[in-house]
C-alpha cells in the first residue's frame, strides 16, 4: 500500500508538471523545433526573445497592467469588503451577491460586453481598456478574500478606533488594512497572477498595444519555434515568484 | 475630566423587539456606576446608546448638559472599554494607548509621554514595546483601559469588561478599577451581570430586567431594601414568608411577626438569620447543614408552617446539631407588594 501510494504521488505530479518541464526543457532546444529528440543545450531562443523589442514590450505592458489593475481591484475591494462589514444595510446580502457574481461569468462574456460597452462609450481597445476589464475579473476575488477575513475581532477593534476620534480614512489606514495585511497579500498576489496570465480580455480589448500572452499568441500563429518555449519558461518563472512571494507573506504569518 | 450623564425617556425598539423602555436615568459626574441585570436586560444597549454606537428610538442622551442624542462616538467625549479588549494586534502598547491623542493630532513625544504614564498607572509601564498578544489577558484588560482613558474622557463606559477574567483575577481588576476610577475621577459607567462585582465597584447600582430600570441605589439600598421581587432575588438568595398586617405587627405562617404593619412578601436575607438578636421567627428543626468555609449554610423546617424551608447563614462553629429545634431570630426585615414573580 505505501508503495502504491508513493507511486501514485509521483504519476500525479508527472501528469501536473510534465507539460511544464518538456516546455522548459524544449526552451533550451539547439534546433528549428521544440520536439524530440533533444539535441543539445543552448541559450540562443533566450538571447533572441530577449532582444526582440515587441515581446519586450508586451513584457513590460503585462507587468504594468497586471501591477495596476491588481492594485485597483484591491482597493475597491477593500473599500467593498470593509464597508459591508461594518453596516448592515437592507439588502446587504443581495449587495455581496452582486459583486461576487461577476466570478460566475466566463472571461469571453465579460469581455464581449466590455467590447460593446466601450465601443458605445468611445474608449478604444487598449492597455487601459484590458485594465479595466481585469479589474472587472479580479474585484470579485478581491472583495470574497478581504471579507472573509473581516471577522468579529476586526470589527471590534474597528469599532474602538472610532471610539477613540478615528476618522474613517484613519480607520481604514491604520487600523483595518495593517489587521488585515495577509489578506490583503493573498488577494493582491493572485490578483495580479490572474491578470498576468489573462488572454480571452486582453485579446479583445487591445489593438497596437498588446500584453504578453497575445503577443505569446501571434508568435505561435507563424509555428512552433524554441523562442516560444523560452518566452512560456520566463512567464512561468514570474507566476513561480508570485507564487513563493505568497507562501512567503501568507504562510510565516499562520503559523505564528 | 468628568461630567454627568442624564438619560432621558429613552426607548430603544430593535423591530418588533423592545429593549428599552422609557428609561430614565441620572449619573453624577465623577460616580461609578453599574448597570446590573440579566442577559437581554437592555443594559448593554443602554451603555451603547451612551457611547453612540446606537441612536435612541426615542428620548435624548445629555452628557455634561449637553444633548449628544445625534452625535457620532468619535466625537463625544465617551470612550470604551470593549469585553474582547480590541486592541489593535500590530502596534506596541505605547501606540495603542497612544491612539486616541494620535488621532486628536497630538505629536509624537507627547502622545509617547502620556501613553507612558497611563501604562504607569496600570503597572505596565515596562511592556510598552511589547505587543498586545505577549501578554495575558490580565494584562491586556489593563492595556484597554489605560487606552481608553488616555484621551482623558468624560464618562468611561465599560461592556462586561471583567467577563472573561477568572475568578481571583477578576476580584483583584475591580479592586485595581475602584481606585483608577477614584484617582482619575472620571464618571465610570460599567456592565455587568454579576451582582457580587456590581456590589464590590458601585458607587450606586442600576438593577434592570426587561428593558426598565427596576432599583436605582447604593449597594446597601439595593441588597438590604430592595424595591422589588426582581431586585431582591436578583441580588441574592432570599427567604420569603407572606405577611399581612395584623394588631400592632403582622400575621404570617411563621405565627405573629414583631415587624412593622404591612402588606407583602416579607424577605429576608440568608444572614440575616440567625439564633439570636432581632425578631422571633419561631421555632424551627434544623434539618441539613453544610459547612461554606466562611458560615454555615443551614436549611430549617418551621414548626409552625413544616411545608416551607428557610435558609440560614450561621456563623463558623455556632449551628444545632441535625433535628435540633432552636429558635430563630430575624433581622434586617424588607416586605414588599408581592406580584406575580
Amino acid at each position: 500500500m505505501r508503495y502504491l501510494s508513493w507511486a501514485y504521488l509521483l504519476a500525479l505530479f508527472a501528469f501536473i508538471l510534465l507539460p511544464v518541464v518538456t516546455l522548459v526543457i524544449f526552451s533550451f532546444q539547439d534546433g528549428r523545433l521544440p520536439v524530440p529528440p533533444f539535441k543539445g543545450a543552448t541559450l540562443d531562443w533566450y538571447r533572441e526573445i530577449l532582444t526582440d523589442r515587441a515581446l519586450m514590450e508586451a513584457l513590460a505592458n503585462s507587468l504594468i497592467v497586471a501591477l495596476l489593475s491588481a492594485l485597483v481591484a484591491l482597493t475597491l475591494g477593500f473599500l467593498a469588503a470593509s464597508g459591508l462589514a461594518r453596516v448592515a444595510l437592507p439588502g446587504s446580502v443581495v449587495m455581496r451577491g452582486l459583486l461576487i457574481a461577476p466570478m460566475t461569468v466566463s472571461y469571453l462574456i465579460i469581455a464581449l460586453g466590455l467590447l460593446q460597452m466601450f465601443n458605445k462609450v468611445g474608449i478604444r481597445p487598449s492597455l487601459l481598456a484590458t485594465g479595466i476589464g481585469h479589474v472587472v475579473i479580479n474585484l470579485p476575488l478581491c472583495f470574497a478574500i478581504l471579507y472573509a477575513a473581516i471577522g468579529e475581532h476586526q470589527k471590534s477593534a474597528l469599532k474602538a478606533a472610532r471610539d477613540l476620534g478615528a476618522k474613517e480614512w484613519q480607520v481604514l489606514w491604520f487600523v483595518a488594512a495593517p489587521m488585515l495585511t495577509p489578506a490583503l497579500a493573498a488577494a493582491f498576489f493572485l490578483a495580479f497572477t490572474f491578470s498576468w496570465d489573462e488572454f480571452i480580455i486582453a485579446f479583445l480589448l487591445t489593438r497596437f498595444d498588446v500584453t504578453l500572452p497575445v503577443e505569446i499568441w501571434s508568435m505561435l500563429r507563424s509555428g512552433l519555434s524554441p523562442a516560444t518555449n523560452a518566452v512560456g519558461s520566463l512567464v512561468f518563472l514570474v507566476s513561480v515568484i508570485v507564487v513563493v512571494a505568497l507562501e512567503l507573506t501568507l504562510f510565516r504569518k499562520g503559523s505564528k | 475630566m468628568t461630567a454627568d450623564v442624564h438619560i432621558k425617556a429613552v426607548e430603544h425598539r430593535f423591530k418588533a423587539f423592545t429593549a428599552l423602555h422609557r428609561v430614565d436615568l441620572q449619573i453624577g459626574a465623577g460616580e461609578f456606576i453599574v448597570l446590573l441585570g440579566p442577559s437581554g436586560c437592555g443594559k448593554t444597549t443602554l451603555l451603547s446608546i451612551i457611547g453612540g454606537f446606537l441612536t435612541p428610538s426615542e428620548g435624548q442622551v445629555l452628557i455634561g448638559g449637553r444633548d449628544m442624542t445625534h452625535v457620532a462616538p468619535k466625537d463625544r467625549p465617551t470612550t470604551t472599554m470593549f469585553q474582547d479588549y480590541a486592541l489593535f494586534p500590530h502596534m506596541s502598547l505605547r501606540d495603542n494607548v497612544g491612539f486616541g491623542l494620535r488621532m486628536r493630532g497630538v505629536g509624537r513625544a507627547a502622545r509617547n509621554a502620556k501613553a507612558l504614564e497611563m501604562l504607569e498607572m496600570v503597572g505596565l509601564a515596562d511592556k510598552a514595546g511589547r505587543r498586545p498578544h505577549e501578554l495575558s489577558g490580565g494584562q491586556r484588560q489593563r492595556v484597554a483601559l489605560a487606552r481608553a482613558l488616555a484621551v482623558e474622557p468624560d464618562v468611561l463606559l465599560l461592556d462586561e469588561p471583567l467577563g472573561a477574567l477568572d475568578l481571583k483575577l477578576r476580584r483583584q481588576m475591580q479592586e485595581e478599577l475602584k481606585a483608577i476610577q477614584r484617582r482619575v475621577g472620571t464618571t465610570f459607567v460599567h456592565v455587568t451581570h454579576d451582582q457580587e462585582e456590581a456590589m464590590a465597584i458601585a458607587d450606586r447600582i442600576v438593577v434592570m430586567n426587561h428593558g426598565r430600570v427596576e432599583h436605582c441605589g447604593s449597594p446597601e439600598e439595593v441588597y438590604l431594601r430592595p424595591r422589588t421581587m426582581f431586585s431582591a432575588d436578583f441580588m441574592g438568595e432570599t427567604n420569603r414568608v407572606p405577611v399581612t398586617p395584623s394588631g400592632g405587627g403582622v400575621s404570617s405562617p411563621l405565627g405573629p411577626l414583631a415587624i412593622a404593619p404591612a402588606e407583602g412578601m416579607l424577605c429576608l436575607r440568608p444572614e440575616n438569620i440567625g439564633l439570636a438578636e432581632g425578631f422571633s421567627l419561631g421555632r424551627a428543626t434544623l434539618v441539613e447543614a453544610a459547612f461554606y468555609g466562611s458560615y454555615h449554610r443551614c436549611h430549617f423546617r418551621p414548626l409552625a408552617a413544616p411545608d416551607m424551608l428557610l435558609t440560614a447563614h450561621l456563623p463558623q462553629g455556632a449551628h444545632p446539631g441535625l433535628g435540633d429545634e432552636v429558635e430563630l431570630f430575624g433581622r434586617n426585615p424588607a416586605v414588599l407588594a408581592s406580584e406575580a414573580a
